[in-house]
């Protein structure tokens, strides 16, 4: 299992200054907090050395002040456990312009957005702009802005195409005005997590002394584009390499991108000389090894437990996992699931399943949130809720998990977060929680039910929230009957259905609370 | 100012009352040299410790004292009031459960000249108690003096998984003060056990009937420990439930919201029956009862009864009052989610595979996060599948604790902190399933398989029965097995 790289803590709009972003930790770990916030604070006295003195260095070609824009976005941030109060959050970013009117940025940050806007110069006006196009998977956005008189004058960045060089990184951004641009080490290409999404690919790793890099600082070399920044911890920033960008971009701009596939299966590497030998593979010990094919998403022909994968696209795999990536090294086989291909194409592979070499056209899953148990992400949707006669019942997936803090796994409570690992089943596809109660006369005796996962509600199998909906309208005998998951906790509450309309409103009342639901027809 | 009045008190009892009223007499210092087990490498013991505590002379030449002071003892040694000379003592019966004992010395001398004190009843609250004991380990007796707070149902710190009755007293509790007694009126109402960090002022004693419960259990020779009634129970307060049970709106009755599996309350009790009455105490909405004036949850009742007992239940079910025998059982699963004591985990050592039961105190070789993600997939085995798949449970879940590196097993990535699923095909019920499946044939090859990811590792059957002995020599492995 490769580390997962964090989702940084938000910062204010108040505080929302280009000097005071939190630079993104790399590691999970009780001290991610506070790395985040010293960093920040190291970053605010940078910021103020800097007003005093000159940019560090000169930008080479200097056409990038030509290229690169300056972004604020205002969106919409959630309290989990509070859903129906939205806030007003403000982050400012890094925009390249690609095209004719096109801008490019990350998706980070753009979800549940509620202003856009440009600034050239790193100063003065605004312009307000909008996303034309978005791939949260990919952590790429395209805006555009309608006013003519932004564009005048900006000229589209170019990306590198072919290997990418490993010399002469600068990242360039906005500062105080200035275009700032400062030396980049090359650390390394690996494969990991994505910055939004499940799937692992290709990323780069560079360090370097600029402090707070992580919102979409161009990395660039030789006056082209060689990657965009996702996140820092330390002094090591990581970039959505060009050769990862370029071909999406190229595949939307000829209307043909179905999105970024993905290996949904798990391999293991394999030493044990007896393990090949069990599997009868003749030779060199090689391949990974298949040990899981989840039931979704639906792949035919699909891999099998203990097969072993030889090659990929025509190159082979080591018994540890790895193949030899002709420009960037040996990488993980998890990169040839993306690497120029989209979700729907074939990749060839060769594998050995029961004794005997076969080739298997593996048609690559679309990537999608929605595929595990607990659904991954919830871009661009309010969070959902229910409140029924005081019971605040929410569907249960990542997003409320991180409601726990980053640390989630550790403080969320356990068999909460167990659910993260397991698979979506037959009957059940995804799960809701009973979060917490709104103590109110009509729940005299459960005001103490929280955190438990919903099994049925007047007999009816619940995955999710309309499905609450839809058994709340068939009460049984004057009485809804709510029973919770097996476990060493409350099983069953009975509410009297006459009265729950009536309690409904008396506590939205009372709590403040604008409207009884926000659920979605289709989450 | 305590600590003066306490003196007083002493001053008085020395000089006017007799020998039967001087308990101080009976109190002895026990001193302990214990090593125990670990259970990540289970054929090891840890580092000798030495320790103290408390106990009281009781009749039958037996000394009372807590579990916790004589677990995992390799040499017991007690000493009697202003006596220099130490005599050697052994444990007869131990509770781990209600964190008892007692012990036993085989000179006869020991007991020359002693009254052996008498136990009293469960105190009332706000009464003043005086506790005998060795708190810091020092070699005078010490004496607290305080009130009983409160009387409830208490975490007994010692196994962690179960609730006894308890007693809480304001009298300074310190460690060293463990397994000495808590006097009131010249009689023995309980025996200092345990504080609580973070609360000022409060001790904790076993009360009477918790001792007195502990003392019918040995009378047959064997202790067998508290029994529950296997009932999950949640307080009957909503008026739409009680209607729907058909119930008057009066505070009585608790509803059984499920059954723990296995358990023999399967066959007389369903969800949604409600308990009226246990035994002769009416149960409250809350689930409560009284007992000797004090309110305290009904489990109270099901801990007055002995192991393989019934108590008549009073239920409503279907609108009618009718009542039930439900039986009573110490849980024999519940032992691997508390800490366990004396003894050492079953273990089966194979080609460097250390192979062994899940348990509390194997995760907690994990250190203080072993609930995450390392040992999460252990963790839902031991605590959550008997609740929430009881068909797919496994009576004795066994891990591969570690591998001893050895060229047999060098190249295994399971490395250890692994659930076993099969062996050679054979599905791993128990530790004896480990040995049967290794010595089952297996085509020149072991195979073992893991979960819940489908992992797995093969072996060559021949190497590996070649490298066994080697390898238990070269760890220092006596033994390649306890079962």
């Amino acid at each position: 299992m490769k580390p997962s790289f964090p989702t940084a803590a938000p910062f204010a709009a108040n505080s929302s200054t280009a000097d005071t972003r939190p630079a993104r930790p790399l590691e999970l770990g009780v001290w991610s907090f506070f790395e985040t916030w010293s960093l920040g604070f190291g970053a605010l006295l940078i910021a103020i050395f800097a007003s005093f003195a000159p940019p560090a260095s000169a930008a080479p070609n200097s056409d990038w002040e030509n290229s690169l824009v300056y972004l604020e976005v205002t969106r919409k941030a959630y309290e989990v456990f509070q859903p129906w109060t939205p806030k007003s959050r403000t982050v400012q970013k890094n925009g390249l312009v690609i095209g004719a009117r096109e801008i490019l940025t990350t998706a980070e940050e753009l979800s549940d957005r509620t202003l856009v806007r440009v600034q050239r110069g790193g100063r003065g006006k605004w312009w307000n702009a909008e996303v034309v196009w978005l791939d949260y998977h990919a952590n790429l956005a395209v805006l555009t802005a309608s006013d003519a008189t932004l564009w005048q004058g900006l000229k589209p960045a170019s990306f590198i195409t072919g290997k990418l060089p490993k010399e002469g990184l600068q990242i360039v951004r906005w500062r105080s005005g200035n275009l700032e641009t400062r030396k980049a080490e090359f650390n390394q290409f690996l494969v990991e997590d994505a910055r939004l999404s499940f799937f692992q690919h290709l990323q780069l790793e560079a360090s370097t002394e600029m402090q707070a890099v992580g919102w979409a600082e161009p990395l660039v070399a030789n006056g082209k584009v060689a990657g965009l920044a996702t996140g820092q911890g330390g002094n090591n920033a990581r970039f959505l390499p060009a050769s990862f960008i370029e071909p999406i971009l190229a595949a939307r701009k000829a209307g043909k991108y179905p999105g970024l596939g993905f290996f949904p299966f798990t391999w293991t590497p394999v030493e044990n000389p007896s393990t090949f030998k069990f599997l009868k593979l003749p030779g060199d010990p090689r391949g990974a090894l298949v040990i899981d094919v989840p039931a979704t998403p639906k792949v035919e022909p699909n891999l099998k437990p203990r097969d072993l994968i030889l090659q990929v696209d025509g190159f082979d795999v080591d018994n540890q996992g790895y193949y030899k990536d002709p420009d960037y090294g040996q990488l993980i086989v998890e990169n040839l699931g993306s690497r120029r291909k989209f979700a729907g194409e074939i990749v060839k592979m060769k594998i050995w399943r029961d004794g005997a070499q076969m080739n298997l056209d593996y048609r690559l899953p679309k990537l999608d949130y929605s595929v595990k148990l607990l659904v991954e992400q919830t871009f661009d949707q309010a969070p959902e809720y229910l409140i029924a006669g005081g019971l605040i019942l929410q569907p249960l997936n990542i997003p409320l998990l991180r409601g726990f803090g980053e640390d989630w796994k550790r403080r969320a409570p356990f068999r909460l977060a167990h659910y993260a690992g397991e698979p979506p089943s037959a009957e059940r596809s995804g799960l809701v929680v009973l979060t917490s109660v709104l103590p109110d006369p009509y729940l005299v005796g459960y005001q103490d039910a929280r955190f438990l996962v919903v099994d049925t509600v007047n007999g009816q199998k619940i995955s999710r929230l309309a499905d609450v909906q839809a058994a709340l309208q068939k009460p049984q005998d004057g009485f809804h009957t709510v029973e919770f998951q097996r476990g060493d906790n409350l099983r069953r509450i009975v509410l009297d259905a006459a009265q729950m309309d009536g309690a409904t409103k008396r506590i939205l009342e009372r709590y403040r609370i604008p409207a009884a639901s926000h659920v979605e027809a289709n989450p | 100012m305590k600590f003066i009045c306490s003196l007083l008190a002493v001053l008085a009892l020395s000089t006017c009352v007799t020998l039967a009223a001087d308990p101080e007499r009976a109190v002895v210092q026990i001193f302990t040299f214990s090593q125990e087990a670990d259970w990540d490498e289970p054929w090891k013991f840890g580092q000798l410790r030495r320790s103290s505590g408390t106990g009281f002379i009781i009749k039958g030449r037996r000394i009372m004292t807590n579990a916790h002071v004589v677990s995992w003892a390799r040499q017991l040694m007690v000493k009697r009031y202003q006596d220099p000379r130490p005599y050697l003592a052994r444990v007869v019966f131990v509770g781990h459960d209600c964190d008892l004992a007692l012990l036993e010395v085989e000179d006869s001398q020991f007991y020359n000249g002693v009254e052996p004190l008498e136990f009293g009843p469960l105190p009332k609250v706000r009464s003043t108690v005086v506790t005998y004991g060795y708190p810091a380990g020092g070699e005078q007796i010490s004496y607290t003096r305080g009130v009983v707070s409160r009387i409830e149902l208490q975490t007994y710190a010692h196994i962690g998984n179960r609730s006894l009755l308890g007693v809480q007293t304001d009298a300074a509790i310190n460690p060293g003060n463990s397994g000495g007694p808590v006097i009131q009126d010249d009689k023995v109402i309980g025996v200092a056990f345990q504080g609580m960090p973070g609360l000022e002022n409060a001790g904790f004693f076993i009360p009477a009937p918790v001792i007195n419960h502990f003392l019918d259990d040995i009378k047959d020779g064997k202790y067998d420990g508290f029994p529950s009634a296997g009932i999950r129970t949640a307080p009957l307060q909503n008026a739409a439930y009680r209607r729907k049970l058909k119930l008057p709106d009066n505070d009585k009755g608790v509803r059984v919201d499920s059954i723990v599996p296995g358990t023999p309350a399967e066959k007389v009790l369903r969800p949604d029956d409600v308990v009226l009455q246990v035994g002769n105490y009416p149960v409250g909405s809350d689930g409560s009862i009284i007992y000797e004036g004090n309110r305290m949850a009904l489990a109270m009742v099901v801990q007055e009864m002995q192991h393989g007992q019934s108590m008549p239940v009073k239920i409503w079910r279907d609108a009618k009052e009718q009542t039930v025998a439900v039986p009573v059982e110490v849980s024999a699963t519940d032992k691997v989610l508390g800490n366990q004591y004396d003894l050492p985990p079953r273990y089966f050592v194979y080609a460097g595979l250390v192979f062994t039961p899940i348990s509390l105190d194997y995760l907690k070789t994990f250190g203080r996060g072993w609930s995450d993600t390392a040992g999460a997939e252990l963790t839902y085995e031991l605590f959550y599948r008997r609740q929430e798949s009881p068909k797919t449970v496994r009576s004795e879940p066994i891990v591969l604790s570690t591998v001893l590196a050895d060229g047999v097993n060098a190249n295994f990535r399971v490395r250890g902190r692994a659930l076993v699923d099969k062996i050679n095909g054979i599905r791993i019920e128990r530790l004896e399933d480990v040995i049967r499946a290794f010595e089952s044939p297996s085509n020149g090859q072991h195979v073992l398989e893991f979960m819940p990811k489908n992992t797995f590792e093969c072996l060559e059957r021949a190497e590996a029965d070649k490298a066994n002995a080697d390898i238990l020599k070269t760890y220092g492995i006596q033994r390649d097995r306890r079962l």
